[in-house]
């Protein structure tokens, strides 16, 4: 039945035939592993399109939907962050491999007649490769992709005379929007997979046609005397150099933990504009070409780079493949490489040593954390940008605003009357109040404590100490924490303070937990209370906050300063998952925890309505 | 000799291929099926408030609009309307809450007041205040929603049929 069916299907495709002939094909020279670059790209491209089509499924392309779809694939699903992160960190392996690929075959020689068309070709297809990478680069709408990108489009705006149009057409009108997605999207997932595919067969067709270019010393007679089958020997150590190539992506994609989606796009921020690595080369260059000269490195660089490449076979006409009759090409070539490699360099140097940069850096993932934190409980129809309309630290610093402000100063605006904001709960903002409490910016003429006459660094040891007990201190020095420990417990501090016993009252402030969230919520609520500053208060008691409002006030002081992260959020950072799997609110199991969460939100409205 | 390597090699090949194909289709496989393991819409309500007991005369079907919060895979929609009832409220106080759609093809179905009947407009099926099934094609009563009332709140259990 089962010949009759095969032979049914021979007979009237002729497959078996067609099979024998592409497996067949003779490798002259025999089989090679300088020759699995080429088949690799072939895979990671399939990879590419496998991975880009199922997260086509779940993606949305526009403005005010696509951050939210990305961010459901990359937290909400079960694998979704791996897939994502293959087709990420995929396109990088590609670029790589391409490269790697370009420069063997340049290295053989094997761009040289009869294979002039195999190089062109070629050439195309890293072109489409790198228009890949820009237009993909977009698509999460997140800050990094929004703000490189518009590098990217006022660079093609710089092109003379048709620019700007091509610009507007690129982008589909003259700001970034939904036409803006649909066309990335349109030219990432039709246009250069169509292009791509039609080039590569012309690729593979030419390839073909001319064979294998062997190592320049085989001799005439191995070439002749040794043909291998490219099935099995050559496909053998294919095969081997994909799985290979895949177990380092996979692993690279594990120890990442998949690609990183920033915060949604804000056009109003100025979010470090930084393009994929491999276009780094170019970013740098237009530092240095500056004013008028900005044309020389968006278009006449790379254009006469790209026409280099083009007519490299025309050019280089002598039949030897030894490099040593090829040192004019050779040196053009490689120090075209080594310009690209130490403009890399430099650029990824530059940001990795300025300290601003280092900041906006940290700024920025602080905000991704916080934007899928605040995701969890769903994007608002409005895009990604309004989940921050229900941030607590939003509504904390409005509640700070409206009933602080009066007598707390911050960042050089408020009252005088109250302790200064500015960096609160920092460790230089305590170490500070240690070495003199009467300073302006702390209890002026009403400090009751004697300042503390240590060294800085004996201040700097106990405040370590101080805030570790919060549980919320970054970056924690478990060695200043014991000598900070040592200096305060055995130290005049627990004369006036109560430490280790929440509700213990003397004269002074209770410090344990000190400006923990739960301390500062203590003491909003009633700092007047024995164990907090008792008789000698002056700040009115806040116990008309509602919790939410409270909860908002406090964790937006913790924002305040860099030393701190707010603890609420560790908790559910924290939770371990595999895959997605291990948290899952199943068609089965209703009664998942983030449905929890939302359902007490939901009460909270209702009663909130109802009262 | 040569022939032995080449049939390992090919037998290597497919095996090390298979595992490739594997590899790469498990977490593709994975993602695939995620609307089978998790629900990516739902409602995030389990009882929807929608109005007082005493808003609702006995024995007279009143149509109500079914307003929840919704999620949408990433989105949530909040204050969305979900669907209308139709609540009677018996003489003991006790409410039935009926889907608007009727159970034969799912048209709207409207209180004759004069009949004291629902009637579907689409293919003539008829059933009684209490939600039976008189006449008509519908091959069931009409369908009904879990309810409860809470502090003269009345509270359904919303889902679309």
């Amino acid at each position: 039945m089962a010949n009759k069916f095969r032979e049914w299907i021979e007979d009237r495709t002729g497959l078996n035939n067609f099979l024998k002939v592409m497996l067949d094909e003779p490798v002259h020279g025999g089989a090679k592993w300088s020759y699995v670059f080429g088949s690799g790209l072939v895979f990671l491209f399939i990879l590419q399109v496998v991975t880009g089509i199922l997260m086509a499924g779940f993606y949305s392309p526009s403005s005010t939907s696509a951050w939210g779809s990305v961010y459901y694939i990359q937290e909400k699903t079960s694998f979704g962050w791996f897939v994502r992160g293959l087709h990420h960190f995929g396109s990088s392996a590609m670029i790589i491999l391409a490269i790697v690929h370009m420069f063997q075959v340049f290295i053989f020689g094997a761009y040289k007649k009869p294979r002039e068309l195999n190089w062109i070709s070629g050439v195309i297809l890293l072109l489409f490769l790198m228009g890949f990478g820009l237009t993909g680069y977009l698509l999460p709408w997140d800050q990094k992709g929004y703000w490189a990108t518009q590098v990217a489009t006022n660079i093609i705006g710089t092109i003379p005379v048709i620019g700007d149009y091509i610009k507007i057409i690129h982008q589909g009108g003259s700001d970034y929007g939904n036409f803006t997605l649909t066309r990335f999207y349109a030219i990432h997932t039709f246009l250069l997979p169509i292009s791509l595919v039609f080039f590569l067969f012309i690729h593979i067709l030419l390839f073909r046609k001319h064979g294998v270019t062997p190592y320049w010393k085989t001799s005439e007679e191995i070439l002749k005397n040794r043909i291998d089958p490219f099935w099995p020997d050559q496909i053998f150590k294919d095969v081997v150099f994909a799985i290979g190539m895949y177990a380092i992506l996979a692993g690279w994609v594990f120890w990442n933990g998949g690609a990183e989606l920033q915060a949604p796009a804000d056009p109003a921020s100025n979010f470090l504009a930084r393009p994929e690595w491999y276009f780094l080369f170019l970013f740098q260059l237009l530092k240095y070409c500056q004013g008028n000269f900005l044309i020389v490195g968006t278009v006449v660089v790379p254009t006469l780079a790209v026409i280099f490449l083009f007519v490299l076979p025309f050019i280089d006409r002598n039949p030897s493949k030894y490099p040593s009759k090829r040192v004019p090409f050779f040196s053009v070539v490689f120090s075209g490489l080594a310009g690209v490699i130490a403009l890399t360099t430099v650029a990824i140097h530059h940001d990795s040593h300025d300290v601003h940069i280092r900041h906006q850096v940290e700024d920025s993932e602080k905000q991704a954390v916080r934007a899928k934190k605040l995701a969890a409980r769903g994007v608002p129809p409005q895009g990604g940008m309004s989940i921050f309309l229900n941030d607590p630290v939003f509504l904390g610093e409005k509640i700070f605003k409206e009933s602080c402000a009066g007598c707390h100063k911050l960042k050089g605006e408020g009252g005088e009357n109250g302790t200064d904001f500015t960096n609160f709960g920092s460790r230089e903002w305590v170490s500070e109040l240690l070495k003199n409490p009467k300073d302006a910016r702390y209890f002026k003429e009403s400090g009751a404590m004697p300042p503390v006459s240590l060294p800085d660094e004996s201040l700097l040891d106990m405040t370590e100490f101080l805030l570790s007990q919060s549980g919320d201190l970054l970056n924690k020095n478990s060695a200043r924490i014991e000598k900070g420990r040592e200096l305060v417990l055995r130290g005049n501090c627990v004369i006036c303070h109560p430490f280790g016993d929440k509700e213990a009252k003397k004269i002074a402030p209770n410090l344990t937990e000190y400006l923990s969230e739960a301390w500062l919520k203590e003491f909003i609520k009633n700092p007047a209370d024995l164990k907090f500053y008792g008789t000698r208060n002056k700040m009115p008691a806040f116990d008309k906050l509602s919790n939410r409002e409270l909860d908002a006030l406090a964790q937006y002081l913790l924002t305040l300063s860099k030393d701190r992260e707010l603890v609420s959020e560790k908790e559910d950072a924290g939770k371990p998952y595999l895959f997605g799997l291990s948290v899952p609110r199943t068609m089965i199991d209703f009664k998942n925890k983030s449905y929890a969460i939302l359902q007490t939100e939901a009460e909270k409205t209702t009663r909130r309505k109802s009262m | 000799m040569e022939n032995g390597r080449r049939k390992f090699l090919k037998i290597a090949s497919h095996a090390i291929g298979g595992t490739l194909a594997a590899g790469v289709a498990a977490p593709v496989v994975g993602l695939a099926v995620h609307p089978w393991l998790k629900e990516t819409v739902y409602g995030i309500e389990d009882f929807i408030n929608i109005g007082k007991l005493d808003d609702f005369q006995v024995g007279i079907p009143k149509k109500m609009t079914i307003t929840s919060s919704k999620m949408d895979a990433w989105n949530i929609f909040e204050g969305l309307v979900m669907g209308s009832v139709w609540v009677v409220r018996a003489e003991d106080n006790t409410l039935s809450v009926f889907s608007t759609n009727c159970p034969h093809l799912g048209c709207g179905i409207d209180w004759g007041a004069d009949v004291n009947q629902f009637l579907c407009p689409c293919h003539g099926g008829v059933f009684d205040v209490n939600g039976r099934k008189i006449s008509g094609p519908s091959p069931r009563d009409l369908y009904t929603f879990e309810t409860k009332i809470e502090n003269n709140n009345i509270l359904v259990k919303y889902k679309k049929c």
